[in-house]
């Protein structure tokens, strides 16, 4: 799993804070605001403690004179910052399921640009950052327009399928078009099942065939697999055969020509040779441990 | 074990990892110069008299006429069996018991079977038992025939084991019927002829199964003095000292190592390369691995040999004197070679021949650290078994001052065996 370029980011300074020997309750204060403060407001703290924030700006909400602000919020307690829709920043957001955990989240953004520099600051036109929601949890800050969702996060926030992409001002206030939040949704849903079971049914070897003239290419060799991973083969024969992976005994047959997948999970260690059966090849040997 | 696969024995031992591989090699080179410094000096092993004698209720027993009649009514019974379904049940070693019958529950139970109870083929084998009834039924003595020339030694059951090794490792299509029904028909008609004209001794020296199973029953606990016909409990050392030193001792030897070292390498992508896209075709680029796997074992034994005929000088035959000490490397690398073959696929073949269609082989008994623990105990404790074996020998053979160094050489071959023993096991 990949982490979140974030965490160790927001971990840092509050670190640095903590006094170096506090007695054990004092320690329990810290540690119970340094959670809280990452739950509550880290999302105000991205830089350095000491210039947390550039000159002249500060915690205070609604900074900046950039569009109007409404008295009505986002849902999350942050007011919308309402602009002409004539050049007004636009999201798209589309999810993949990722191979190894999770999902790579794609945000794609017009008349808008990432800022995490000047985050906390005076909202300025066309500035910011984004924000994702599970189902309306908040999920996690982004400055870029990829992000990997883990499925752990997903889990955290007691899971869901509806992703929401709503963009933000530098001051927190959320940009919003005809008092509509500017934001995204895309749905979870489908990969949700195989990111929370981690293992399974994924193509995780995949070994390329050719046999012609009765040679074999590559030269036969031995594929390592972790067991319980899933091996896929594509083998293409000039001339119609039976392709057998001995010991798991999969058949498939090969019409000449074409390539044929075979699909399986490795489920038992030791040494396994994948063959034709008529030209009797040795195609490779699988070493699953 | 390569071609088996294509019948007998869907999975393979996984390579060994180099650690268990150092591992091994390390305790084999730091026990041999142990044992050159530490063991005795003059010769302990006593051979044929040695041995506790076990309880005579237990040698009336072993002796007892029913049980030998039982053994041999057995030997033949299931020889009928399989042969019977050789000629007529399908044709795939999947739903047919034979050729597992042939090739793991023979070929491999007879280790073993041999070092259990020592040399069980002689009772069960079903040619000798035919040869036995055709002479009662003809009145004639079993046991009369011309004397086999002296210098035939164990040569015929070398040659037979090569032409076994060849059909299991070699032959296009070793689990099919016919390949193996005409091995045994041209096996039988040898052995039978044999027989006939030398009496029921041919099959002491000649028959490649019995000669396996007696060579490796050396190391079996239990054994018969000859001096008294008594069943003994004995150390293996004293039963492997007592190996006669026949002619072709060497050879049988050398085609048990080289056929188990060629079924190693011949397991690896290189060499099945070779043999897949080699001009000369398929069989011959085999049957020349098979036979140059056995003729780099016998030269390396025979240089050594050399090397000990120079330290020595009075040694008349030192190739046969020591080739005693190279049974235990044999069974060592037959031990890792074979074991999850006999446990996975023994079973198989019985459940086959119980009418169970085309079984799930049994999960191994061992995981993989297992199976690589045993391979490397295996070859590393036929190893130390060597050199001790082959100490001794050279204590008694040498004069004091010569026996140290008339050992070197056969402790550099034994230590050349197992490291290409345990590389072959981790390609």
């Amino acid at each position: 799993m990949k982490r979140s370029p974030m965490r160790p980011r927001a971990a840092r300074p509050l670190r640095t804070n903590r006094p170096p020997r506090a007695a054990r309750p004092v320690a329990a204060v810290v540690a119970v605001l340094t959670v809280g403060a990452l739950v509550l407001g880290a999302s105000a703290c991205g830089g350095r403690a000491t210039t947390h924030h550039k000159p002249g700006t500060s915690h205070e909400q609604a900074g900046g004179s950039v569009g109007r602000l409404l008295a009505a919020d986002d849902g999350a307690g942050n007011r919308l910052r309402q602009v002409d829709a004539e050049g007004a920043p636009g999201v798209t957001v589309t999810v993949r399921p990722d191979s190894e955990d999770g999902w790579n989240v794609h945000l794609s953004v017009r008349n808008f640009t990432f800022t995490p520099d000047s985050v906390g600051g005076a909202a300025l036109l066309g500035r910011g950052h984004a924000r994702l929601f599970l189902d309306g949890h908040p999920l996690a800050r982004v400055y870029g327009s990829w992000f990997h969702l883990p499925a752990s996060l997903v889990r955290t926030a007691g899971g869901g399928t509806g992703l929401t992409a709503r963009l933000y001002a530098d001051d927190h206030t959320a940009w919003a078009v005809n008092s509509a939040p500017v934001q995204a949704t895309a749905s979870l849903a489908a990969p949700s099942t195989a990111a929370t079971a981690p293992g399974e049914a994924r193509p995780d070897t995949t070994v390329e065939i050719v046999v012609s003239h009765g040679r074999v290419s590559p030269d036969p060799g031995r594929t390592e697999i972790r067991k319980g991973r899933t091996v896929r083969l594509r083998v293409r024969s000039d001339r119609a055969d039976t392709l057998h992976v001995h010991g798991y005994d999969k058949e498939a047959r090969l019409p000449a020509g074409k390539t044929v997948t075979l699909t399986f999970t490795a489920d038992r260690s030791g040494l396994f040779e994948v063959e034709t059966h008529e030209s009797d090849l040795l195609l490779t040997q699988l070493v699953v441990r | 074990m390569n071609v088996l696969a294509h019948g007998i024995g869907a999975q393979h031992d996984l390579p060994l990892s180099p650690f268990y591989a150092f591992a091994g090699a390390f305790t084999a080179l730091f026990v041999s110069f142990l044992a050159l410094g530490l063991l005795w000096s003059t010769s302990r092993f006593r051979g044929d008299r040695a041995g506790r004698p076990v309880p005579s209720a237990l040698q009336r027993l072993a002796d007892a006429r029913a049980t030998r009649v039982a053994a041999r009514a057995l030997g033949l019974a299931v020889a009928l069996y399989v042969t019977l379904q050789l000629l007529l049940g399908p044709d795939d070693p999947d739903r047919n018991p034979g050729p597992g019958a042939v090739y793991v529950l023979l070929w491999v139970g007879l280790v073993p079977a041999s070092l259990l109870l020592g040399p069980v083929w002689r009772l069960l084998n079903p040619l000798r038992t035919v040869h036995l009834l055709v002479c009662r039924a003809l009145g004639r003595d079993p046991a009369a025939g011309r004397p086999l020339p002296v210098r035939l030694g164990l040569w015929p059951a070398a040659a037979g084991l090569l032409a076994f090794t060849w059909l299991e490792l070699v032959a296009p299509d070793p689990a099919s019927a016919t390949a193996l029904l005409l091995f045994l028909a041209l096996y039988t008609a040898v052995h039978l002829a044999g027989a006939a004209r030398h009496g029921a001794g041919w099959f002491d020296r000649a028959d490649a199964f019995e000669v396996y199973s007696g060579l490796l029953a050396r190391l079996s606990p239990l054994g018969r003095r000859p001096a008294d016909r008594r069943l003994v409990l004995r150390s293996p050392f004293n039963g492997l000292d007592a190996t006669p030193q026949l002619t072709g001792l060497v050879a049988t030897v050398c085609v048990m190592l080289g056929s188990t070292a060629y079924d190693g390498f011949s397991d690896s992508p290189s060499w099945i390369t070779t043999v897949q896209t080699s001009p000369l075709g398929r069989t011959t680029a085999a049957t020349l691995g098979l036979l140059g796997a056995v003729a780099l074992v016998a030269a390396l034994y025979a240089l050594c040999a050399g090397a000990v005929r120079l330290i020595s000088g009075q040694l008349r035959h030192p190739l046969t004197a020591f080739a005693h000490s190279l049974v235990p490397i044999a069974l060592g690398y037959l031990i890792a070679h074979y074991f999850t073959l006999f446990v996975t696929e023994g079973p198989r073949t019985v459940m086959v021949a119980l009418g169970t269609d085309n079984p799930v082989p049994p999960e191994p008994l061992l995981g993989p650290g297992g199976v690589a623990t045993l391979q490397v105990a295996a070859i590393v404790l036929g190893h130390v078994l060597g050199v001790v074996a082959a100490h001794d020998r050279s204590v008694r053979l040498f004069p004091p001052g010569r026996a140290v160094a008339g050992q070197l050489p056969l402790l550099v071959l034994m230590i050349t065996y197992t490291i290409g023993g345990l590389s072959l096991l981790i390609a």
